[in-house]
């Protein structure tokens, strides 16, 4: 091949792509155009766990999504509607269901009236009902959206839209995005977590947190609950430290033989994986020992040491982020709560508020007052929320909702105190400030310091991105 | 749908599609009557180019120019009307020379008069192509390329993968290096970069490297010993054969090919409730191993239903398109799911035989390659009349013959106690008819013997349809009884209809043949592997080379249109893909060639001279060092220890695997977790649950196959190297390795030369040994002053004293961890 600039940029595309298969070699750098044809530069940023610079001054350093998984109720939980009240039981008019597509509703169900009590709190005055009594203290913390939308109307297809941008299985989540984009601080555990609670995991389990495209060093790590939280980091029985010590040499220094012969980069970056897993052995349980935890801490969370609950996820996330690690997702199941005899408005709904409550509100606080909100993004909703009428099976519910619906974000760049978005008297579709789940992405993005249309990876001839062809960043949501 | 609302919608869709690409400012072109206002300085500057460009011997309308204009030019000035800026088209010679009132963007007569080169040269950023806001920008050599070739008189070429595919002509190149054309191509170019190829790897190598690329197992000791003792001058010839014709040939392509299919076992999705593909899956397997000419293995699965009197072989060859999702949840449209499957065929079968992003024209027309949204459609058409919605059905009993052996049976009798109602039936009546005295009370003894056939029946009926439903089911492609209208989808939402289509290829391919009755599936698959089709053969060829060297000859294997990279050996890949069809399509014939060639035969060692010219060893002056696949990484471990149980096909197995993985999982599906010789299948025979694949499988790079994978990427992480440490069967795999070396000889220099050859089919290295030898021996002093730990970590071994069980575990598994256990040389 001749060494013409043509032929240069071609080979620095290449070069670019080789180093996209292989994992280990300065993702980040790549993604953000900063070209490396230097094989020798490259091959310094052999570990994944590490930190590549974004495309613009970044907000915020770490995310934590707490997912309700199911779809909580904005009606019961965040937004008092007196027209509902005047109107329940009687079928909505028909204008304003126009347009609109339900998963189970048959177009002749009643509007239902919220049975909780709604005040105003702190100086933003949102609203909380009665089933969130510990977020009052943290409602002048927060950023309120209200009148957020999304494209589609199942479990399934929802959450992955909310977490990958598209419907349909196959593309890489948010946080998998975000460590190829800008890597992750802490050597020592795997950049992308997720966290699980609740009777059992959310739909579409794996695709939630999978990277798609992406090389699959970003894809989330599920942690187990119990000392050890990542899968094969436990030893063999009857070896110890030391001996394990002695096993990483040997195998080190073999592989060095190699090297020394062969001189493929790719040696060296397997004896890195093999000391940083072993340092991972070590730093992982240590991670997971609540108990070395203060009281005051410990009761802040409702947090039980040794006992698997989202209060104790909470407080591993906070843990998490404190190491440097990017991006850590906790799922909790079940908000679905359509009605009937384990799924309804009067009794599973408080539960599970009950459920997340204390410990939501208790991260927010925990991470300001060690000054850590200024940096980590804390995002709190579902897949979407619920209809303004009513499904009767043996008790209440509502269906799934996509076109006004609530979350809220804290910290990282966000507004603390205020609120975002209106609905209309019946909570039917956002008459203000409507938001779209791209929009919200990229706005995650944006507070990272990446830019959501040149973050994007080359799959099947296609530049993909998080946010599809779409996405703003909601500029006005933000301090 | 009104005019009106048409318009409104196109308009909708032009805007989506702007936001499909970055965004550009409207940048206006040269409008009609606007002087030509050129910077005195860029007139400079284009004299200087253009003498620049004298340097320049001859451009290359592929090589040189598509890349740039594809690049930089064609998303505003290519094939996508809705997105065409100022009513200019450069993908077109026509486009770019058309009078554009007094002037041309490309002149060839008057080449400076060009407003092309004004507007790439123009001093004002304003003025400047690309815009500024594109972030793209035309290198000095860029503009003297597009410079010099107006001057040679802006020649516009075929895009070479659409051309026909023609034997190219062998090149002259010295002799003593080539073992076949495949070197001479290889060679030609070497030489031109006056590069020397790398010598022949040790047979050592070159035996492993054989059979985990053709097998995907390694070769047992006894197999090295006799082909490093054999000294006739075909010993590789017939390593090689011995290679392609073991069964495990069709597991190991069988599973590059179940990629591309998105095999699972699994439904997707929430629910994500198990289905049994996996007669497809031992479809595809048998269908390699009887190298079944690819022609016919396209034509199978893409349409074997629609063969005369197709066999039940091809009704379950079909299975390819069935590996598509299916939601199962509730409340779900069903029809808004049964298009997203019909787009994935369409996608799949775009990518996976014709190498092209069909997908992109899915909401709009293509920006690069000459696929409209309604050529889209039309394809979407030949699958849009499937039966199958969102569900199982169609479905086939796939029975083994006893089986039906046994419903045949069943079935005679059932038709036998039918008969024998009849029979009754008809004496009954007749008996009636007579009216005689005693009719009352015959009838009575008639009717209770009429009772007791019917429950004969009854009985008989209920027995088959148990019978029946124990027989796994395999989900098959079908055509709906009655017609389905293909339309254009808007923006591709399944509920904004557009113009009526017909099922039919894209223009800018061969045409089909032309026919009164409507175009079907099998006319699509007839087509699609016509020795007219450009892209097929060279899609194949190029395939099948990218798994033995790391890298496609085209190196964007799943994009051969104007975005993807062009050939690095255009004349071999043309070879490649014409022997390939002259060979009556059989791909056995590629890998024997592939396998043969001096080109494979190379050492993988990184060569210092070649860090600056070839660092990515595109011109294939060595072998690449390749990391196995996922399933084979388990499949290594378990045939080193000699647990592989090696039956190939039938239902997937279910290794064991940590509890909680199901804890993160809508539904706790059950993993009877197998015993016996099942618990130690190939990998590949895992049960995939797409929502909660098997770890160890993702750990290395497994595709969760939602969507097709043409080409896995390699990782190398730490959280594989816990895998490798620790995961419960690579500890089963190292005690019972570690016994086998230990039972093999009575010195540790015999044993690690043993339990080395086994894993890695050469002998040790003096440092290696003496290494190996201090850790055991350092490992049995730790272990004999801790007998618990060493009974723990011995497990079940039978060796004694406990501290060597012990030490040759802890050896063994010092042996799977090292690089080169699970990397092809």
């Amino acid at each position: 091949m001749d060494a013409s600039p043509a032929n240069d940029d071609l080979l620095r595309d290449v070069t670019r792509r080789h180093f996209f298969e292989n994992c280990g070699v300065g993702l980040g750098a790549i993604a953000l155009g900063a070209l490396m044809a230097d094989r020798s530069q490259a091959a310094e940023a052999v570990n994944p766990m590490t930190v590549y610079p974004p495309h613009h001054g970044p907000r915020a350093k770490a995310v934590i999504f707490l997912f309700m998984a199911g779809g909580p109720s904005q009606l019961d939980l965040f937004t008092d509607k007196p027209a509902l009240r005047k109107h329940h039981g009687q079928l909505p008019p028909q204008s304003f269901l126009e347009g609109k597509r339900f998963a189970f509703l048959k177009g002749t169900e009643m509007l239902l009236a919220s049975p909780r009590k709604f005040e105003s709190y702190g100086e933003c005055g949102q609203e909380l009902s009665d089933l969130l009594p510990h977020h009052q203290q943290i409602v002048d913390d927060v950023s309120w959206l209200h009148g957020m939308t999304t494209d589609v109307f199942n479990h399934g297809p929802a959450k992955l839209f909310i977490n990958t941008g598209s419907p349909q299985p196959g593309r890489p989540s948010m946080g998998s995005w975000i460590t190829y984009g800008i890597g992750s601080e802490y050597r020592n555990l795997p950049g992308f977590v997720v966290l699980q609670s609740g009777p059992r995991g959310p739909r579409a389990g794996g695709t939630l947190w999978s990277s798609g495209f992406l090389p699959t060093c970003h894809q989330g790590v599920p942690f187990r609950s119990g000392p050890v939280p990542i899968l094969n980091l436990s030893s063999p029985p009857g070896t110890t430290r030391q001996s394990e010590r002695q096993f990483v040499d040997v195998v080190n220094d073999l592989n060095r033989y190699k090297f020394d012969k062969i001189s493929d980069p790719e040696i060296e970056t397997r004896i890195a994986a093999y000391e940083t897993a072993y340092r991972m052995q070590s730093s992982a349980p240590e991670l997971m020992q609540l108990s070395d935890e203060p009281r005051h801490i410990l009761d802040l969370y409702g947090a039980v040491p040794g006992q698997a609950s989202y209060a104790n996820n909470c407080l591993l996330a906070r843990r998490l982020v404190e190491r440097g690690v990017r991006f850590v997702q906790l799922y909790h199941t079940n908000w679905d709560h359509h009605g009937g005899t384990t799924e309804n408005l009067e009794e599973h709904l408080p539960s599970v508020c009950r459920e997340v409550d204390q410990a939501s509100a208790a991260l927010v606080l925990d991470l300001k007052q060690r000054g850590l909100l200024d940096e980590t993004i804390v995002i709190w909703g579902g897949e979407f929320g619920r209809t303004p009428m009513g499904e009767i099976r043996d008790n209440t519910g509502r269906d799934h909702h996509i076109d006004a619906y609530s979350m809220w974000c804290a910290g990282g760049g966000f507004r603390a105190g205020t609120i975002h978005g209106q609905t209309d008297e019946l909570g039917l579709t956002a008459v203000e400030g409507a938001k779209h789940v791209h929009d919200l992405q990229a706005t995650i993005l944006h507070l990272l310091g990446l830019n959501h249309e040149r973050l994007t990876f080359r799959f099947q001839g296609r530049n993909f991105r998080l946010t599809d062809v779409h996405g703003r960043v909601l500029h006005d949501v933000l301090s | 749908m009104n005019d009106s609302q048409l318009g409104s919608d196109a308009a909708k869709a032009a805007a989506d599609t702007r936001g499909c690409v970055e965004r550009f400012a409207a940048g206006a072109w040269l409008y009609p009557g606007q002087a030509v206002w050129v910077h005195p300085l860029a007139l400079i500057f284009i004299s200087a180019l253009l003498a620049q460009g004298g340097e320049i011997a001859t451009v290359d309308f592929n090589r040189d120019i598509r890349p740039i204009l594809s690049n930089s030019c064609l998303k505003c000035h290519g094939p996508d009307e809705d997105a065409r800026k100022a009513d200019l088209r450069l993908d077109t010679r026509e486009g770019a020379l058309a009078d554009r009132g007094g002037y041309r963007a490309i002149n060839p007569e008057e080449p400076p008069a060009s407003a092309l080169l004004l507007r790439i040269t123009a001093a004002e950023v304003a003025e400047r192509m690309p815009p500024a806001e594109s972030g793209l920008q035309l290198s000095a050599h860029q503009i003297a390329l597009i410079s010099r070739w107006i001057e040679q008189g802006a020649p516009f070429e075929q895009h070479w993968a659409f051309r026909p595919i023609l034997q190219p002509p062998l090149p002259m190149v010295t002799p003593s290096w080539p073992r076949n054309e495949i070197d001479s191509f290889v060679l030609e170019q070497l030489t031109r970069q006056q590069i020397e190829p790398s010598p022949e790897a040790t047979p050592y190598t070159l035996i492993r490297r054989v059979n985990l690329d053709v097998r995907g197992l390694p070769p047992t000791p006894a197999e090295v010993d006799e082909y490093i003792a054999d000294q006739s001058p075909d010993a590789y010839e017939r390593m090689v054969e011995r290679a392609l014709a073991s069964p495990h040939y069709g597991e190991r392509w069988g599973r590059h090919w179940l990629d591309q299919a998105r095999y699972a076992d699994t439904n997707g999705y929430s629910v994500d409730a198990e289905r049994s593909m996996w007669p497809y899956r031992d479809w595809v397997i048998q269908a390699l191993n009887d190298d079944m000419p690819f022609d016919r293995f396209t034509i199978e699965q893409l349409a074997g239903d629609l063969l005369p009197n197709s066999t039940r072989e091809q009704l379950i060859a079909t299975g390819f398109h069935r590996n598509t999702l299916i939601n199962e949840e509730g409340g779900t449209d069903e029809e808004q799911f049964r298009v997203e499957t019909v787009v994935d065929r369409v996608n799949t079968t775009g990518t996976v035989w014709l190498g092209l992003t069909i997908g992109c024209a899915q909401c709009h027309t293509h920006k690069f390659d000459p696929i409209s949204q309604h050529e889209y459609y039309r394809l979407f058409a030949f699958f849009n009349t499937c039966e199958d919605a969102n569900g199982r059905p169609p479905t086939l009993h796939v029975t083994t013959p006893e089986q039906q052996t046994k419903l045949d049976e069943l079935d005679a009798r059932i038709v036998a106690a039918t008969d024998a109602i009849a029979e009754h039936d008809r004496q009954h009546n007749k008996q009636s008819a007579k009216g005689s005295d005693e009719a009352g009370g015959a009838s009575a003894s008639t009717d209770s013997q009429r009772v007791e056939l019917t429950t004969k029946l009854t009985g008989l009926q209920e027995e088959r349809t148990q019978y029946l439903a124990a027989i796994p089911q395999t989900m098959i492609l079908r055509e709906r009884t009655t017609t389905r209208e293909s339309n254009v989808l808007i923006r591709g939402d399944f509920l904004r209809k557009g113009d009526v289509v017909l099922p039919d290829t894209p223009a800018a391919l061969p045409k089909l043949p032309a026919s009164d009755s409507p175009r079907t599936r099998l006319d699509l698959a007839r087509w699609i592997v016509d020795r007219q089709n450009p892209l097929t053969a060279r899609v194949t060829g190029n395939r099948i080379w990218a798994h033995y060297f790391g890298r496609g000859l085209v190196e964007t294997e799943n994009d051969f249109g104007r975005q993807g990279t062009p050939p690095t050996h255009p004349k071999l890949l043309d070879w490649l893909a014409a022997e390939l069809m002259d060979r009556g399509w059989s791909q056995k014939s590629v890998h024997r060639l592939i396998l043969n060639s001096a080109t494979y035969l190379q050492t993988s060692q990184l060569r210092a001279d070649l860090a600056e010219v070839d660092p990515l060893n595109k011109l294939l002056g060595r072998q690449s060092r390749l990391r196995v696949d996922a399933e084979i990484v388990r499949d290594l471990g378990l045939s080193v220890s000699g647990l592989l149980h090696d039956k190939i096909g039938g239902p997937g197995a279910y290794p064991p695997q940590p509890d909680d993985v199901f804890a993160f999982t809508q539904v706790r599906r059950p993993w009877p977790t197998s015993t016996g010789p099942d618990r130690y299948r190939r990998g590949m025979y895992t049960v995939f649950m797409r929502s909660a694949p098997y770890p160890m499988l993702t750990t290395f790079d497994s595709p969760v196959f939602n969507v097709s994978c043409t080409f896995r990427q390699r990782s190398n992480t730490p959280l594989q190297s816990l895998a490798m440490s620790n995961d419960e069967t690579m500890i089963e795999v190292a005690r019972t390795l570690g016994q086998r070396a230990f039972q093999h000889a009575a010195s540790d220099c015999d044993r690690i030369g043993y339990a080395f050859q086994i894993c890695f089919a050469r002998p040790p290295d003096p440092f290696e040994v003496e290494r190996l030898g201090g850790y055991v021996e350092q490992q049995r002093q730790i272990f004999a002053s801790n007998p618990e730990g060493a009974i723990l970590l011995a497990g079940d071994i039978s060796i004694k004293p406990v501290e060597d069980a012990a030490a040759w575990t802890a050896l063994a598994r010092v042996l799977l961890n090292l690089d080169e256990f699970i990397t092809r040389e």
